[in-house]
């Protein structure tokens, strides 16, 4: 370790590309992950996450480009990186021929784990994943829920500084998904993580960035509130006044920044939508149009835009070319 | 070296534990036992049933030996890889800090212990034929060992060629059937001396043929050469197996 100069970042990936075959999985990917950072990782199926986190973990190698964990390249120092991951693959498989016990100590061992520290370690994790009470149960006679719990026990059992989760929550019931959480986010204090998944509410709850992969390529890549606020797109205003309907559309239509004003009317109020463009504010000129013209105001509300718009506004496909294709197919 | 360690203790706790490698061995001991009563039968019939032969030499020369390793080599072997690729536990195991080689090695010296101990229970017979001494058979010390050396270094390549094809496919069947396929060309190749042909053909033939092979070793010559072969063969199937693990890290 260089005492000199800083720690290298987590992870560093710099325009990784990976194709099998003639396709193209991973194209000039490059991010960092800082030490301590809770990452999540983001994409409809099939846009490269799994791919992308297989690379990271040593397991596949790129076709070209590098990807370094805590400065070690994965390619040619595979070892020493992979000794710095804890990675849970998708849909956790695990040896259902052995004991949780037995299973955990032999990964514990295999990861470096002294012989003197096997034990306690073991024990460490089975605690720290509610796995005390299956110690000695087969893993195949395991429900789903305990089964990604072993899991999750084996990417810790080595005490490593990053761990790596690919979907860590699919096929569990709600409950479950929220134990797993509640463990992931604790787990998040102590560890740097990098957690892919398509369950929006999962990353909004647990993760401070967000990378957005879209066909192999980065999209995003923001901390998870500012990427909601940055509203690329339209922005959308709801106001409730009282006043004559058509007056309401003409005089809210006219403000700076609104696309296209809709009116329904509730007996006397009117509620009015309203879509503006991307950065625009017409709330304060709202309420002085209302003042202005004497009309009662009871509300006036920005909708918030949640990840999952912005997520599928930047993971869209692109609409150009598909109608091309269309008109010309049929 | 400690890695490896780890990774055999978890591959025999699999094969020792696994009912196919049981159903195997029950099966491989009935084989044998019913060679070594026809053996007996043999001996009873005196010396003209053993003619110029020794008492393992005709245990092993029978075509029951050959039929039970072509079977039950792939059979220990087959799980190996396949079955970790097809049920995913593949990537949890090369994303820890485990080299291919130790994993391919670990595999196959877990299985090449277990067809050790296949073997140790038909150490009863001649010992039995010792001791009971029914019908004066002579008993060869020499040549006994000899004779199961031959058997562990023919069973060691089968083994390797069975990891080999285990690594290439994530189905125990086909790496099953593959395995066996490698083991039946040598086995018939083994024939070849036997066919009458050209003089060199036939010397060549000679070098890599496991039915002289092992009749040699039976009657307690113990060359160097076939040795050599099976060594270099479980060498080099053996590398291939660990090019084929490291195969999904190929650019």
């Amino acid at each position: 370790m260089a005492s000199t100069t800083a720690q290298p970042p987590m992870v560093r990936v710099s325009h990784l590309t990976r194709r099998y075959g003639r396709t193209l999985a991973v194209d000039d990917l490059s991010f960092e992950v800082g030490r301590g950072e809770i990452v999540g990782f983001l994409g409809p199926n099939g846009a490269g996450k799994t791919t992308t986190l297989r690379i990271l973990c040593g397991f596949l190698a790129a076709t070209s480009g590098e990807v370094e964990i805590a400065g070690f390249d994965v390619h040619t120092d595979s070892l020493e990186a992979r000794r710095h991951i804890g990675y849970l693959p998708e849909r956790c498989p695990l040896y259902t021929d052995m004991r949780v016990d037995e299973f955990l100590r032999f990964r514990a061992a295999l990861k470096g784990v002294s012989a003197r520290q096997v034990r306690e370690r073991v024990e460490a994790v089975k605690e720290q994943c509610g796995l005390s009470e299956v110690g000695r149960r087969l893993i195949g006679q395991l429900s789903k829920g305990y089964c990604q719990r072993v899991g999750l026990a084996d990417v810790l059992v080595h005490d490593p500084e990053l761990l790596v989760l690919d979907e860590p929550t699919i096929g569990l019931d709600p409950a479950q998904i929220r134990q797993v959480r509640d463990l992931i986010r604790e787990l998040a204090t102590r560890h740097t993580v990098l957690l892919s998944t398509h369950i929006l509410t999962e990353v909004e709850a647990v993760c401070r960035r967000v990378l957005i992969l879209n066909r192999g390529r980065l999209v995003a890549s923001d901390s998870t509130d500012r990427l909601c606020q940055l509203r690329r797109g339209i922005a959308r205003v709801t106001a409730e006044v009282r006043g004559p309907p058509e007056e309401v559309r003409a005089a809210f239509s006219a403000l700076s920044g609104v696309r296209s004003a809709v009116v329904e009317t509730e007996g006397e109020w009117c509620r009015v939508r309203l879509e503006c463009a991307g950065g625009a504010d017409p709330r304060p000129d709202i309420f002085r149009a209302a003042v202005a013209r004497g009309w009662t105001l009871r509300e006036v509300g920005m909708a918030e835009q949640r990840l999952e718009d912005v997520f599928i506004e930047l993971t869209a496909p692109e609409e150009g070319p598909r109608e091309e294709a269309e008109r010309s197919g049929t | 070296m400690r890695t490896f360690g780890v990774l055999l203790r978890r591959e025999l706790g699999a094969i020792f534990l696994s009912p196919i490698a049981w159903t195997a061995m029950t099966f491989f001991l009935a084989v044998m036992g019913a060679s070594f009563w026809m053996l007996l039968e043999l001996l009873a019939r005196g010396a003209e049933g053993t003619e110029g032969g020794t008492v393992i030499g005709q245990l092993l020369g029978s075509i029951f030996f050959w039929l039970a390793l072509l079977i039950v080599a792939p059979v220990i072997t087959m799980r190996t890889l396949a079955e970790e690729r097809r049920s995913g536990t593949f990537e949890m195991l090369m994303t820890a800090p485990v080299r291919d080689g130790a994993v391919v090695l670990a595999k196959y010296a877990a299985a090449l212990l277990f067809y050790a101990a296949l073997w140790l229970p038909t150490l009863a017979y001649p010992i039995a034929l010792r001791l009971l001494r029914p019908l004066g058979a002579p008993m060869d010390v020499g040549a006994l060992a000899a004779g199961y050396l031959g058997v562990m270094l023919i069973g060691a390549a089968a083994l390797a060629a069975g990891v080999f094809a285990s690594a290439v496919t994530r189905s125990q069947v086909t790496a099953a059937l593959g395995g066996f396929a490698i083991v039946c060309v040598f086995f018939l190749a083994g024939f070849l001396p036997y066919i009458p042909h050209g003089e060199t053909m036939s010397r060549a033939a000679h070098y890599a043929s496991g039915v002289t092979h092992l009749l040699d070793f039976a009657r307690g010559v113990v060359d160097t050469r076939p040795i050599a072969f099976y060594v270099i063969n479980t060498a080099w199937l053996l590398w291939a197996a660990v090019q084929m693990v490291g195969a999904r890290r190929w650019k």
